[in-house]
């Protein structure tokens, strides 16, 4: 037993070592006093002050968090949209379709994507003048078509492991598809919606290759400001500012997990009452 | 993994390349007359330009929206292959970009970029015409762009390291490199050599003593073949991962280009480890690359990008962007304003003998396009 338990503890300690020391040391080395983001040249926090006088790393952030939160927020209702189309109507014709369609964009390599998006968009502005240009408006649209697709699994799934009955009961007692909609079914759902909202933000922050192809003038997001870096080095007001990001995120993580937690235990007290009731 | 995304997203850039191009041949005529009203109408004090990353001073882009009042959006690429989708693919949005010749060549010819009113350029007269005639091999009369800045493919390395291994004699040929009796000497102290095909294979052919612009399909294989012999004692082939490698004291030699080098070498000194780094012209000759100021055909504000590359061309500019990043530039009447050591680095303006062996780098054709392809390939997997 006791043998064990310290081979779970190592394989548990081996894996979080695994998944957070590049994090670690990338913290670490944002407090280097070297220019070299390898060599160890003493504490500073310099490269923070750089950052901030770093307009072009900067503007390139705000616009990934621009970019990443309304295409979160577009994904999370067309996907929710989707999702419920797909658990709730039942056989319908084009069903299997849909399906196929809107996971499309999870197995098609993101080279395709990007490339198949730009000549869309050089398309439709030669026939009918818009997007006039690429820029924020074409790289948002193509990240919603990009994190669609998981918001929709996870609803999908969400609402498939839901016991139809509560619907159901409130059909009963009278209430409208749309009251149901929005007083029962989303309630239950926030969970899957906060998790592929942030799954939907976090794809878009961090992807280079679709964005790469539809950017335009002024619109270099962050990952692509930091890879085009890549040709020189990356300096160390990069690990600044992923130090910020990842404080930022943790935040946001444990804020979501709360939020989660809090949701399944009332959705549990619940389900116990309403056995009880019976 | 990073390679492996790179070497992903390189192969779709150049898919999409060649998928744009077709269409582009098409769009050409309609585009040339699109932009014929668009001219005569004032233009909006806006100026979008596309440069490679780090590869200007510090202040340039604000003295120039002080003087003039055109508001500049400045964006970075890193590579060529994506600078040519985006100008392939049409309305880029772009009104000034910097491609190298070779690329330039090419695009010149998918008809990208409208021809430099240079009436409106009056700087062009500080120019090289050395430097200019250099340059018209790949744009011929000089009608499409201007040299941005330009610098050489040599060998960067580790002063003590090499010192260690070859004692007093200097590291200046490329027959210590690619012999592999020599380059088995440096085994174990690292080696890297760029991941640019067109390149390596043309200084191999000069190495060899044969037309390093050959396209021919024996030469070619030959130079791979020449390749293939030292491929064991080669650590790594990337462009630009080196300058930090060399920079940490990571990496012995490395095949790369001088900018980026001396760009080590400063990092480096700055970091205070104790690493030197040197950059040295192989006596054989090399390959001279130019970085070309162009306007597409289908920019919005072609006068506001004329204006640019004029203020570009200005003497003691030319002569701020080569003090920052340690390129030459081709503009004859900045040299006196050049820090003494960057004019009197022979690695960044090479001495008269050396600049006679230098050669450009032409754009290959579809045929040798897919041979060095191929015969890359098998290079970096080493089979």
């Amino acid at each position: 037993m006791k043998q064990s338990s310290t081979f779970r503890i190592s394989v548990l300690v081996f894996g979080f070592a695994f998944l957070y020391i590049p994090i670690l040391s990338l913290i670490v080395y944002s407090f280097n006093k070297s220019r070299l983001v390898t060599v160890w040249g003493g504490f500073s926090t310099q490269w923070y002050g750089r950052l901030l006088e770093n307009r072009q790393i900067l503007d390139a952030a705000w616009l990934s968090l621009k970019i990443a939160a309304i295409n979160a927020t577009g994904a999370v209702i067309l996907g929710t949209l989707a999702g419920l189309a797909l658990a709730r109507f039942g056989k319908f014709r084009g069903r299997t379709l849909l399906s196929g369609m809107t996971t499309a964009p999870l197995v098609m390599p993101e080279v395709i994507t990007g490339l198949s998006l730009l000549m869309l968009f050089v398309v439709m502005e030669g026939a009918f003048g818009w997007p006039a240009g690429r820029g924020f408006t074409t790289i948002t649209i193509a990240h919603m078509t990009l994190t669609l697709a998981y918001v929709t699994v996870i609803v999908q799934s969400r609402l498939s492991s839901l016991d139809d009955s509560l619907e159901e009961a409130a059909m009963d007692l009278g209430a409208r598809p749309a009251k149901i909609f929005f007083l029962i079914t989303l309630p239950i759902i926030a969970p899957a919606l906060v998790s592929g909202w942030l799954l939907s933000f976090t794809i878009s922050l961090d992807d280079l290759v679709v964005t790469s192809f539809v950017s335009g003038p002024g619109s270099s997001t962050l990952p692509m400001v930091i890879f085009s870096k890549v040709r020189l080095g990356v300096s160390p007001d990069i690990n600044a500012l992923a130090t910020i990001i990842v404080l930022l995120v943790t935040i946001g993580v444990i804020l979501a997990g709360i939020f989660m937690a809090r949701q399944e235990k009332r959705r549990l007290r619940d389900m116990q009452m309403a056995a009880a009731a019976k | 993994m990073s390679r492996a995304f790179n070497s992903s997203l390189r192969a779709g850039l150049v898919v999409t390349a060649i998928a744009l191009a077709v269409a582009a041949c098409g769009k050409k005529e309609e585009a040339k007359q699109a932009d014929a009203p668009g001219a005569a109408a004032a233009e909006e004090k806006v100026l979008h330009v596309y440069n490679w990353s780090d590869y200007i001073a510090e202040d340039t882009i604000k003295n120039f929206e002080e003087k003039t009042g055109i508001k500049v959006t400045y964006d970075v690429f890193d590579s060529n292959d994506m600078l040519e989708t985006r100008l392939l693919a049409g309305n880029s949005g772009f009104d000034v970009v910097v491609p190298s010749a070779s690329f330039l060549e090419r695009q010149i010819k998918a008809g990208v970029f409208q021809k430099l009113d240079k009436s409106q350029i009056p700087n062009l007269s500080h120019m090289d015409p050395d430097i200019q005639q250099r340059v018209a091999l790949h744009d011929p009369g000089n009608e499409h762009s201007v040299t941005y800045l330009w610098g050489t493919t040599g060998i960067g390395y580790n002063v003590d390291k090499v010192k260690k291994i070859l004692g007093d004699k200097p590291l200046d040929s490329w027959n210590q490199i690619f012999d592999p009796k020599e380059i088995a000497k440096f085994k174990d102290c690292g080696i890297s050599v760029l991941d640019a095909p067109d390149e390596i294979l043309k200084v191999v052919l000069q190495w060899m003593g044969r037309d390093p612009n050959s396209q021919k399909d024996e030469d070619l294989t030959a130079a791979a073949e020449k390749l293939q012999l030292i491929r064991p004692y080669i650590r790594k082939i990337h462009s630009s991962q080196y300058i930090d490698d060399l920079a940490n004291g990571d990496l012995c030699i490395a095949v790369g280009w001088s900018g980026d080098i001396l760009q080590a070498r400063d990092r480096a000194a700055e970091a205070g480890q104790g690493v030197k780094i040197a950059y040295s012209i192989p006596k054989e000759g090399t390959i001279v690359w130019f970085d070309m100021l162009a306007i597409p055909a289908d920019a919005k504000h072609p006068k506001n990008a004329h204006a640019f590359i004029n203020y570009l061309m200005d003497p003691q500019v030319a002569a701020n962007n080569s003090n920052f990043v340690n390129y030459a530039n081709g503009n004859a009447d900045s040299l006196t304003m050049v820090k003494e050591e960057v004019k009197n680095d022979p690695g960044v303006y090479p001495t008269p003998e050396v600049k006679a062996k230098l050669f450009p780098s032409l754009a290959y054709g579809e045929q040798a396009t897919a041979t060095m392809a191929r015969l890359w390939q098998k290079f970096t997997t080493g089979q």
